[in-house]
């Protein structure tokens, strides 16, 4: 079930007013959202609604045995326990043909078969998002953040629609208090989260499928049938798509998520305005960021050692980033990219000697510019299905210059120029639109809204493709 | 003593905002979506008529039909025209259904071969047209990769890849309009097809006036089935345009495998009356294994290779590439590509 269609809005209509009725009784309302939600899965397929209950329990058993526990050493073989489930799930289902066929492939090298075979597993969509999640609770309730809530409150949680398939990845502690109490319903933000979804629908519907069909699949798809400015042009398209598309997501599911009268956290901030790689973490797939920097690379060690121990720290944390967007070594690629930028400049910066320059608006303009750049190189191996594909864009770059470049248009140039754009836009205009529409009478928000429906449908094309972030 | 209200009638949220109650989302929500839909009647209706044959689809028609009488009343589905105008595209909304059939000729086509092998060269390369439904794209992107080196090959645009299109249903997208259109405008020298693979069920519509069609494999669905295949062989052929027609594939699913071969089974027999014009590519057997489907192939030099998507029928990029390789080796046997090189 996409946000953006008859379906869901059908979906969410009958929920909608049915949570507010139900949620002055929590013990009625929580059975209901996970029914809700139960259902919302399920319309892809409704075999992975076990697997969904599965990771539920098995994080409410160790979470509860955890809590349970004072001795050090059980507790953390619980936690190891816990968390080793998750991945085995997530390896299950995600990577295990990645391994079987890498396995094979190494082997055949040196003439040695392997009896190893690919069992075609299709993969349940947003399982990476809801194993994520299930740790967050376990390792959480093992730092002692917080006890375990009760099986309905976690079922809640982790089920809940909003982020269910594509995050964002919410925290316990940053859901679970909303679950102890009724939502007021005298008080939602109607205004934010109206407008989170329509730029929401913009974003995706406009801005990110009109790139993937004009352009971005087809530079990707043959590039040597394109010249160097179409692939560029391509390259930095496929940069505001993917961007488009997923902050396009997470802005419905805020929205929503707002109307139901719980509040997510923020997931973008304006990522191409970044001004190092470092800066570029702090603003793209925040809660992904955090949970990186949380529960893998603080783990690791973090900066708690030599420079060395941090820089290795930082790649393994970027790698297996990498390798969290998908089973393939282009995903591998580009976390291994990002992660030698990140290191790159945290030792630049750790050089003996160094001093900070003036920041002037000439300066961050370059380090933007080049943080975009390095940026879209590594969006090259994301998107690419394989090396030799992203070596062919990487050197048609260079070679077919000044050739016919047809698929560069005005609409493709607008759109790229809208979804780099939107991010130089002041802050205080959007917060200022919301403003200005919530002292709107109820029918002419109706109205405004409507337009605005209009124009997304209008504007964008037949269908709606899925969300690049579902296949993570 | 001041009396003291316990609740606020309005609050002030964050930055300014206005917050408002559960009700008034919920109102507003719902006059958005019924405006909304007025506003956007047309394409509503459009997009319930495209819809797969089935109880959604019929309920979305009950619901948008009345909806665009509405609308229409009401004027208001002039504003999406009006924008569909200047965005170019008014035609998004029409739904087009007219099947474009030749005449049958006075003479049967040819069956044999053209004597002489045409000749391309760099500065007259032969085009190309790649079309179909989804199932074309990843082959046909393969062949784009692979005369990116061979200059006497000029494709015409990218993948001309149509999702859930076919010939059943000329409502979705009318691949006869549109391939007339091409063949009048493009002059493409050599076509590739791939089509079938959302036409495995027993729905048709741009049916001629009166007559009607049982279900997917009767005698009356074959029948008209084989006139569309027909017409679409005839459409590209007729002056002398070489065809190479991609067969179904092998699926998870064997149902869905033995309704592919129906189709194959009644566009094979047409290729091979079209004998010379038209080639007919076998892919079933390009991606069994032991007879039956396979989503990774053990090639040659014994690497695993990932060929069909998770969905079971879709094709992926290695798979394309085997596609690839076969249709080049039926250009050149057609035309002449290579010579200029000596």
């Amino acid at each position: 079930m996409l946000f953006p269609t008859a379906t869901f809005a059908i979906f969410f209509m009958v929920v909608l007013p049915l949570s507010w009725f139900l949620m002055p009784r929590g013990e009625r309302w929580r059975p209901f959202v996970i029914a809700a939600s139960y259902v919302f899965y399920s319309a892809w397929d409704w075999r992975f609604v076990f697997l969904l209950a599965a990771s539920t329990l098995w994080n409410q058993l160790f979470a509860l045995a955890i809590h349970r526990r004072s001795d050090p050493r059980t507790r953390k073989l619980l936690v190891a326990g816990a968390v080793a489930g998750n991945v085995a799930l997530l390896g299950y289902f995600k990577y295990f043909d990645f391994f079987v066929t890498s396995t094979n492939n190494l082997f055949a090298v040196v003439g040695i078969d392997v009896p190893l075979e690919a069992r075609s597993i299709v993969l349940p969509v947003g399982i990476s998002f809801f194993t994520f999640m299930g740790i967050s609770y376990v390792v959480d309730v093992y730092r002692r953040d917080f006890e375990p809530v009760g099986l309905g409150k976690f079922a809640a949680y982790l089920s809940f629609f909003p982020h269910l398939v594509a995050g964002p990845i919410v925290r316990p502690s940053e859901l679970l208090p909303q679950l102890e109490a009724p939502r007021d319903p005298r008080y939602v933000d109607t205004a934010r989260a109206f407008f989170l979804i329509a730029t929401g629908l913009f974003m995706k519907v406009v801005i990110a499928n009109y790139l993937a069909s004009n352009i971005v699949d087809q530079v990707f798809g043959a590039p040597n049938q394109h010249s160097s400015l179409e692939v560029l042009v391509g390259i930095y398209a496929y940069a505001v798509q993917i961007y488009a598309d997923f902050f396009g997501y997470t802005n419905i599911a805020i929205g929503i998520a707002l109307l139901l009268g719980f509040r997510f956290p923020q997931n973008f901030d304006a990522p191409y305005a970044a001004v190092s790689i470092q800066d570029f973490w702090r603003r793209w797939h925040m809660t992904l960021s955090r949970w990186l920097r949380d529960y893998v690379y603080i783990p690791f060690g973090g900066n708690r050692g030599s420079h060395v121990f941090t820089y290795r720290n930082l790649m393994l944390t970027m790698l297996i980033g990498g390798l969290w967007h998908g089973a393939g070594w282009t995903f591998v690629a580009w976390g291994a990219i990002h992660g030698t930028a990140l290191v790159g400049e945290r030792w630049w910066r750790e050089r003996p000697g160094y001093v900070e320059p003036r920041s002037t608006a000439w300066r961050r303009a370059w380090q933007r510019f080049v943080t975009f750049q390095i940026v879209c190189f590594a969006w090259i191996f994301f998107r690419s299905d394989s090396f030799s594909d992203a070596w062919d864009i990487i050197v048609r770059l260079f070679t077919a210059w000044g050739e016919p470049s047809e698929l560069v248009t005005g609409g493709v140039v607008l759109a790229i120029a809208v979804g780099i754009g939107s991010q130089y836009l002041p802050r205080r205009l959007p917060l200022a639109l919301m403003a200005r529409f919530s002292r709107l009478p109820v029918p002419a928000q109706a109205v405004v809204l409507s337009v605005a429906l209009l124009a997304v449908h209008a504007m964008g094309p037949e269908g709606v493709a899925p969300f690049i972030y579902f296949q993570f | 003593m001041p009396t003291r209200r316990r609740h606020p009638r309005r609050r002030i949220g964050e930055d300014g905002r206005r917050l408002h109650s559960a009700g008034s989302a919920i109102v507003v929500a719902l006059l958005t979506l019924a405006i909304g839909v007025l506003l956007n009647a047309p394409g509503l209706h459009k997009s319930a008529t495209i819809q797969p044959e089935g109880w959604k689809r019929d309920v979305a028609l009950g619901f948008t039909e009345p909806l665009t009488s509405v609308s229409e009343a009401l004027l208001l589905d002039r504003p999406r025209r009006g924008l569909k105008a200047v965005l170019g595209r008014p035609e998004d909304d029409q739904i087009d259904t007219r099947i474009a059939v030749l005449e049958p000729p006075d003479e049967p086509p040819n069956p044999t071969p053209p004597p002489v092998r045409e000749r391309f060269t760099p500065k007259r390369p032969l085009r190309l047209w790649i079309a179909g439904d989804s199932l074309v794209v990843v082959p046909g992107q393969s062949i784009l990769r692979a005369v990116g080196d061979r200059r006497a090959i000029e494709p015409i645009g990218d993948v001309d890849g149509r999702i859930a299109s076919g010939l059943e249903r000329p409502d979705v997208f009318n691949w006869f309009e549109h391939i007339s259109e091409v063949m009048r405008k493009e002059k493409p020298r050599a076509v590739v097809v791939m089509f079938g693979g959302n036409d495995d069920h027993g729905f048709m519509t741009g049916l001629p006036e009166g007559r009607e069609v049982g279900a997917f494999g009767s005698a009356s669905w074959t029948a008209e089935y084989r006139r569309r295949v027909a017409a679409i062989m005839d459409t590209v052929t007729r002056s002398g345009v070489f065809l190479v027609w991609i067969g179904l594939p092998i699926t998870d699913d064997a149902d869905q495998t033995r309704r592919f071969d129906t189709i194959n089974a009644i566009v094979q027999p047409e290729a091979a009356k079209r004998r010379g014009l038209v080639s007919y590519l076998d892919t079933y057997f390009l991606f069994a294994v032991d007879g039956g489907y396979a989503q990774f192939v053990e090639t040659d030099s014994g690497r695993l290779v990932r060929m069909r998507a998770d969905d079971g029928v879709h094709f992926e990029r290695a798979a394309g590439d085997l596609i690839a390789r076969q249709i080049l080796r039926r250009l050149n046997q057609r035309f002449d590509l290579t010579s200029w090189r000596r």
